[in-house]
């Protein structure tokens, strides 16, 4: 069948609205396919696995040859000699097909269209997403008046068939509300509305849309739904869930919707930015597209299955975003519907075998993600080259001071024989917080502790009950911030170092050392001898693992109360901090030391939780993390209790170095026999300060330096067909990067074919799978369902496209614009937006109509517009837009906005809780919300966002309790809701009718009714007399939230107000878009 | 289904990959009516044994070995390597590379009950209720790590996005209350063992509405995100509000009609409704003590204990699918001082929920399961076991099970199940066998796909059935 032929046939809709009397010629792909491929495909279709009796029916040349048994599927033009309509008529259940096991039945209205397509010759026709994209006239009409653009022809072409007519444009508040949401996912504002409303001009939408389309928010929100479909996301999705670097490919789609780049060059660039010559540092950004899939940084995983993982995951949404097919079927078997076969999936994995990349992707340390690329500015450069050259001499100089004298180490080893390198654990005398946390000293007194302890196959936990000997366990109110103060009597003595020893215990959320977050952060630390304040040197913590570059010792003694000590990750340990003082302290009997730990980091509740406090005699004890002291358990006495390495002053890894001869020590050890020593020869320290302070510097300006994951290539692996997916399975053929063999064969002259070859291909004439999926996908922006439903799934179990020839001409339209084309470019995805909401089909009302309900009540014929709920982070920027909390600023690091407590309870390695962000990064747009996949936000979850751990082209929307909850007590909607009061009390007047009236415009962008205003009003009424009786309550309820309360409101004003603009914000038309 | 009422319900809402029949009773839901969701099996394809599960998930993988499946020639071979005719060409976690020996039990088994069901020394509360439990020694899974273990046993399938076992059910069968989420997911963490990850994928409803997603209640803060009225309004004003926005929503569905409307009315009714009944729920001051010591429980410790209590509060209010994690089971090492400690936490109080539940007459209509991800190695990894796919072993009781019964069996080291092995999908099947459904024919359309929980594969284990 021809082309054309296929585009006269009129449409199928599900809901049978038009019964001619002279049906047409029975359409294959519209009417036959979509039976066949459910009825009769899986065991008569494309997997000659599961095929029965040897029969295929869908091809035509096998459907018309004897099958197994000797009959004949299909005789055109003869249904009576035709196997398959006995078999579909046959009234034995037992004998009827399709089988009762397959649990599929055909009504008869569907047997009789399938009896009289085999009458008509079973003409059979190529599926209709795989057909070339070829632009279809645009139906000439004469009769409309409401005929912006060819859309509308399109649309009102079908409808005049259906005996519909278009709706009338939407009112002008309602258009210019729903196109600001469409467009930039915010609500229009009141002087945009009124604006709009008196601009009389021809050009007056026109005018609005050009102004959204050119602002940032517009690169939002577009960038929102294609992050969803690559499903990006800020962390790792297996296991622990770390953080990776993520965020600046982000960045870089944004920059691309906002320069509205081609979508030919969008697509190169992100599957082989690497690849292109010379690439800028953008494409590089843009080629971590290959590597936000989830990855596993589980210990007992086997690198072969998560390799094989890694690489199906890529063909999966590669093959749903540009593709919209559902080649993932695939992996396991030929397709069952569509004829992709099984190779066709490894074929197309095998583009992606060069991605330079490990099975177990480490997820900590300076190796963690694999291949990354650092972003610093170029001052940033100037000053790590700087810092790495002051570095490097300082080193070097030390260096020539070495190594340690066998003297030396002889004494050190003397010195731990006779125990003068133990650390002297302090016995507390008081110890107290300035913001509210309780501290208890713990001497004599049992202690119950939980540990891990750490062994060969990974680490168990461990349970002690037994004398605290001087910890102080801190517990009660858990300030974000907080300092400790703590003193002491050492009693006599001369000390060199002082020691503070952070405990591990798993009461602990914060990597079971604070109280909070997922580390703690030791701002400063500060002591004093009576009234004189000691002075230290140098800070140290032996063994830095799990430390950020960022949070290294000597940060506590920098006088800078924003930088701090810390350790973010590495389970079972209990690092030991020392401090060298400047000069050696000599105390009396009666000398009081004061210790106060201060917590001022930007991280919430990043507080010790448990803590000893220890000094030291000789120069020559360094610390050691409690871990390895725990780790002589296996030496323990008889009563149970272990040992701590700081008892000992002397790591236990440096004293079996020290006991190895020198020519056979490893560099591990002379490194750690030279660190030793440096710590301990007062000659070197102030060289060793040097050193410690320039790379403490460094590491702060690393941390400051963005990352980005990217693709690198290397030597492509083999890639083998796996039997039904088995990893394991070495024993099919290895196959070479292709496309699905039935759309195309890559010309690449004989070279292996790469990601930018399948880049070209997928934007290229050749390919008409890319513009249709994408066409359709951006269709259901802004009509709620794409022309055709199943937007994951152009194939044969998709659906038929409700009007086929308006996908196709947008699909051309948007290779190769012609309408208003001026300016535009090929592949120009803001002209293709333009051209939906410019056309009279996107502006028509929503509003009910009797008669559509019953003709059309899915709205698929488009007579009218229709309201849905926005979209997750259209649901929280809306609110704080409203509020006036909401912060405009483009781009950057992803933000934690507040979370419920304890919500990543159930998550470890490393165990941790939430620490929101602070300031202005409390009130960003949703799309720069952290998004962790196994723990996305609840506030997000709730209102449908997606986890993004997998390929997600179209969102699910509900309408539950937990959203009204969510709305209702969430405590940033409360904190938009008083805020918003506060806009409310400043600017509507002073009379509550008027109050009323100015919020409604602000949030709905219309007035109130006078039944709605009344509601308010008595609402309003009731609040004032609550909150009169009880001031203190108006107090609390509206000082929810960190953003400032306006001191000229009186609370209970504000509270009562408060209760009004919060009802507001929790309407439906609040956040609805309609 | 009325469609004039109906209309754009789904438009938006994502169910554009449903079938039409899911679409229709999905839809009759949604509408305005009070009516609680109804499910979309109608009639049920079998008769219904069980109404609700309680799933007593031991996360981290339980050692078959040290729990019900008793390996005497595994004790005897003790130290010895494991024959290579077993582990060749197998699947290993960390233990790859590594020597692999035998390591035989590290607690010896007991007789228990009239049927003389053979459970570890280390269960006796569990040994107390041998003959209403049915234990199957036959299990076996394809996913070697934790994560995608959890994904397969909860959705049937490894890949994200796909509804959870309790969500299917919710789906299928809807729940009877409306004053509470129809899935509860509880979680736990004790000693004794390294507390792995579990994703909220574990509950998801995947490609389903929300709806039906898990909802889980936390031990510290709000037992339900958000059920809390914010501080300092009254529970008098939060209702006034809660009306307010109602009085609203309708004044706009009388201009614009929207169905879609009523349904964000009624789930503002919900909301208030579950802000009563939650803490009502949690409040278990209303226990006489001598409940509380039958399980162990304090309230609120978060324990195993506690949340085998609420459980059964919640079973009773009409919850359908209560999935309670207990962690800590991953016993990469020191396994003969750990399960001890685990034993204590899980075996009185889930002896406690069968006796529980049976006194109420509620055992007969209620699934419990107690069991994990996967099994342990009988090699061993120093002094712990290595995680194991090919055999390990679940516990089933009530809602229609056989009691008293021991399925299928491992070989004689404990390696593989040899005698009427047990698939994930097998196990789901029958699960919902026993709700009364088929599950080759509860399937959504996704992905061009008819979906279901059991994907390609499933059998319905009828010997295990009373």
């Amino acid at each position: 069948m021809t082309r054309a032929h296929l585009l006269k046939s009129l449409p199928l809709l599900a809901l049978a609205t038009s019964l001619s009397a002279a049906p047409p010629p029975v359409d294959f792909n519209r009417q036959i396919r979509p039976i066949m491929s459910d009825t009769c495909f899986r065991c008569h279709g494309p997997d000659k696995s599961s095929r029965m009796m040897g029969m295929r029916l869908d091809l035509r040349e096998e459907a018309i040859k004897p099958n197994a048994t000797g009959h004949i599927p299909i005789v055109p033009g003869d249904p009576d000699h035709s196997e398959i309509i006995k078999r579909i008529f046959e009234p034995n259940p037992a004998k009827a097909m399709p089988p009762l096991m397959a649990h599929k039945t055909l009504t008869q209205a569907q047997k009789e269209t399938i009896r009289r397509w085999v009458a008509e010759g079973a003409v059979y026709q190529g599926h209709w997403a795989y057909e070339p994209v070829k632009r279809p006239p645009v139906p000439e009409l004469t009769n409309s008046s409401q005929l912006i653009n060819p859309i509308d022809a399109f649309i009102q072409d079908r409808l005049a068939k259906e005996n519909l007519t278009p709706s009338p444009e939407a009112d002008r508040r309602t258009l210019i509300r729903r196109v600001t949401f469409d467009l930039t996912g915010l609500p229009s504002t009141p002087d945009e509305v009124e604006a709009f409303v008196r601009d009389k001009s021809p050009d007056a939408y026109e005018k609005v849309v050009d102004r959204l389309l050119k602002s940032p928010a517009y690169a939002e929100e577009q960038a929102r739904h294609w992050l969803d479909a690559v499903r990006y996301a800020d962390t790792a999705g297996f296991h622990g869930d770390n953080r990776f670097p993520a965020w600046p490919y982000r960045d870089y789609v944004l920059r691309a919707f906002r320069d509205d780049m081609p979508f030919d060059q969008f697509t190169r660039e992100q599957l082989a930015g690497d690849l292109l010559p010379n690439p800028t540092i953008d494409q590089k950004i843009a080629s971590a597209y290959n590597r936000l899939n989830r990855v596993s940084a589980e210990g007992g995983l086997q690198p072969k299955e998560y390799i094989a993982k890694y690489g199906a995951d890529r063909v999966r949404t590669l093959s749903a975003v540009w593709l919209g097919s559902t080649l993932g079927c695939a992996e396991c078997h030929d397709h069952k519907f569509d004829p992709f076969k099984s190779k066709d999936f490894y074929s197309m994995k095998a583009f992606f075998a060069d991605i330079k990349e490990t099975g177990l992707v480490s997820d900590r340390g300076a190796n963690a993600w694999g291949s990354k690329l650092t972003l610093p500015t170029p001052d940033q450069q100037k000053r790590l080259a700087d810092l790495d050259s002051q570095i490097a001499a300082a080193k070097a100089e030390l260096a020539t001071k070495l190594p340690a004298s066998a003297e030396w180490e002889k004494t050190i080893l003397s010195q731990h024989a006779s125990g003068d390198l133990a650390w002297i654990y302090q016995r507390p005398i008081s110890a107290t917080s300035q913001n509210g946390a309780e501290l208890a000293i713990y001497y004599e007194k049992p202690l119950d502790s939980n540990f891990y302890l750490s062994n060969s196959n990974g680490s168990t936990l461990m349970t002690e009950h037994k004398p605290g000997l001087g910890q102080v366990v801190v517990s009660g109110p858990n300030p974000d911030n907080e300092t400790y103060t703590v003193t002491f009597k050492p009693g006599a003595g001369t000390w060199t170092a002082l020691g503070l020893e952070v405990e591990q215990d798993e009461s602990l959320p914060g990597n079971r050392l604070a109280r909070g977050s997922d580390r703690f952060v030791l701002t400063e630390l500060e002591a004093s001898a009576g009234k004189s304040k000691l002075n230290f040197s140098l800070a140290t913590e032996g063994d830095a693992t799990g430390q950020m570059p960022e949070n290294s010792p000597m940060t506590v003694i920098d006088g800078d109360s924003k930088t701090g000590w810390g350790i973010s990750f590495g389970e079972a340990r209990s690092p030991f901090l020392a401090l060298r003082l400047t000069q050696p302290l000599t105390t009396t009997a009666e000398t009081i030391i004061t210790v106060r730990l201060h917590h001022d980091s930007t991280y919430r509740k990043a507080t010790i939780g448990r803590f000893r406090l220890a000094l030291s005699k000789s120069l020559y004890s360094w610390p050691e993390n409690a871990e390895s002291g725990v780790k002589l358990k296996a030496r323990q006495g008889d009563d149970g209790v272990l040992t701590t390495a700081a008892e000992r002053g002397l790591p236990i890894k440096v004293e079996e170095a020290l006991k190895v001869s020198p020519d056979k020590r490893t560099d591990a050890q002379k490194k750690l026999i030279a660190d030793h020593f440096t710590w301990s020869n007062p000659a070197l320290t102030d060289l060793n300060v040097k050193i410690a302070q320039l790379e403490t510097a460094r590491g702060i300006l690393q941390s400051q330096i963005p990352e980005v994951m990217i693709t690198e290539a290397t030597e492509p692996r083999e890639v083998r067909i796996l039997p039904r997916a088995n990893w394991m399975d070495d024993t099919n053929e290895i196959v070479q990067p292709a496309v699905p063999a039935f759309l195309a064969k890559l010309d690449t002259g004989g070279r292996r074919a790469t990601r930018l070859d399948l880049a070209n291909w997928l934007v290229s004439p050749a390919n008409p799978l890319t513009p249709r999926a994408f066409v359709n996908r951006q269709w259901r922006q802004f009509f709620g369902v794409g022309l055709s439903k199943a937007i994951e799934d152009l194939g044969s179990q998709g659906e038929w496209p409700t009007h086929p020839e308006l996908l196709d001409w947008l699909a051309a339209e948007f290779v190769q614009p012609t309408w208003q084309a001026e300016g535009t470019h090929p592949w120009d995805v803001r002209h293709l937006l333009r051209t939906i909401v410019m056309s009279h089909t996107y502006r028509q009302s929503s509003l009910p109509d009797p008669q559509l309900d019953d003709k059309d009540p899915d709205d698929r014929l488009l007579a009218r517009q229709k309201p849905f709920r926005v979209d997750a982070e259209v649901v929280h920027d809306t609110e704080l837009a409203i509020s006036g909390l909401l912060v405009d600023r483009f781009g950057g690091p992803s933000v934690r906005p507040l979370e419920p407590e304890g919500y990543l309870a159930a998550m470890n390695f490393p165990k941790r809780e939430y620490s929101a962000s602070h300031g202005a990064d409390l009130y960003r747009r949703g799309l720069y919300t952290e998004w962790q996949r196994t723990f996305l936000h609840p506030s997000l979850l709730n209102f449908d966002a997606p986890t993004r751990e997998e390929c997600v082209v179209n969102r699910v929307g509900s309408n539950t309790p937990l959203q009204a909850l969510d709305l209702l007590n969430d405590p940033i909607f409360v904190e938009a809701a008083r805020n918003f009061a506060q806009r409310i009390l400043q600017n509507g007047g002073h009379k509550i009718d008027q109050q009323i009236n100015w919020a409604f415009e602000q949030a709905v962008n219309r007035p109130p009714t006078a039944r709605e205003e009344q509601i308010l009003a008595d609402l309003h009424q009731q609040s004032l007399t609550t909150f009169k009786e009880s001031p203190a309550s108006a107090k609390q309820f509206t000082s929810i939230g960190e953003s400032p309360v306006t001191a000229k409101f009186k609370p209970v004003d504000l509270a009562a107000m408060t209760t009004v603009a919060r009802v507001i914000l929790n309407m439906h038309e609040t956040i609805t878009r309609n | 289904m009325n469609l004039a009422n109906t209309r754009r319900t789904f438009l938006r809402n994502g169910l554009g990959t449903l079938g039409m029949f899911a679409l229709g009773s999905l839809l009759d839901a949604e509408t305005p009516a009070k009516d609680k969701w109804q499910g979309v099996v109608h009639p049920l394809h079998y008769p219904q044994k069980a109404k609700r599960v309680i799933f007593l998930y031991q996360a981290g993988g339980p050692s078959h070995l040290e729990t019900f499946d008793f390996k005497p020639k595994l004790l005897e071979m003790s130290g010895k390597g494991m024959p290579e005719s077993f582990t060749t060409g197998q699947q290993i976690a960390q233990l790859q590379g590594k020597a692999l020996n035998c390591f035989g039990p590290q607690y010896g088994f007991k007789k228990f009950g009239k049927s003389g069901q053979e459970i570890c020394e280390l269960f006796p509360h569990i040994g107390s209720v041998a003959d209403d439990v049915c234990l199957l020694k036959s299990m076996w899974t394809e996913q070697i790590n934790h994560d995608p273990a959890h994904t397969i046993m909860n959705t049937g399938m490894i890949l994200p996005g796909r509804p959870s076992f309790g969500s299917w059910v919710l789906y299928g069968l809807g729940a009877e209350t409306d004053n509470l989420p129809g899935y509860v997911v509880l979680m736990s963490t004790g000693k004794g063992g390294q507390m792995q990850p579990i994703a909220a994928r574990q509950w998801s409803a995947g490609f389903l509405p929300s709806k039906f997603q898990g909802v889980k209640f936390n031990s510290v803060g709000s037992p339900v995100l958000y059920i809390d009225t914010p501080k300092g309004l009254s529970s008098d004003l939060q209702k006034a509000s809660i009306d307010a926005v109602n009085a609203l929503n309708k004044e706009e569905y009388s201009a614009l009609k929207d169905p879609e409307i009523l349904t964000r009315v009624s789930q503002y009714e919900m909301a208030f409704k579950m802000q009563a009944s939650v803490p009502d729920l949690v409040d278990m001051s209303k226990e006489p003590q001598s409940m509380l010591d039958m399980y162990g429980a304090k309230p609120g410790d978060g324990s195993f204990a506690s949340n085998c209590l609420l459980a059964r509060r919640l079973a009773e209010r009409g919850v359908r699918f209560i999935q309670l994690y207990h962690r800590d089971w991953d016993h990469h090492s020191g396994i003969k001082a750990n399960i001890p400690i685990k034993a204590e936490e899980t075996d009185k109080a889930t002896a406690a929920l069968i006796t529980d539940l049976k006194q109420r007459g509620m055992l007969d209509d209620t699934i419990v399961i107690w069991g994990g991800e996967f099994g342990r190695t009988p090699m061993s990894q120093g002094d712990g076991r290595d995680h194991h796919i090919k055999g390990f072993s679940f516990m089933v009781a009530g809602g229609g099970f056989k009691g008293g019964l021991t399925y299928g069996a491992t070989d004689e080291l404990g390696y593989a199940a040899v005698e009427n092995p047990i698939g994930v999908h097998d196990f789901h099947a029958t699960l919902l066998y026993l709700m009364g459904i088929d599950h080759k024919r509860l399937t959504v359309k996704y992905q061009g796909q008819d979906a279901r929980l059991t994907f390609t594969s499933g059998e319905v284990v009828k010997p295990i059935l009373a």
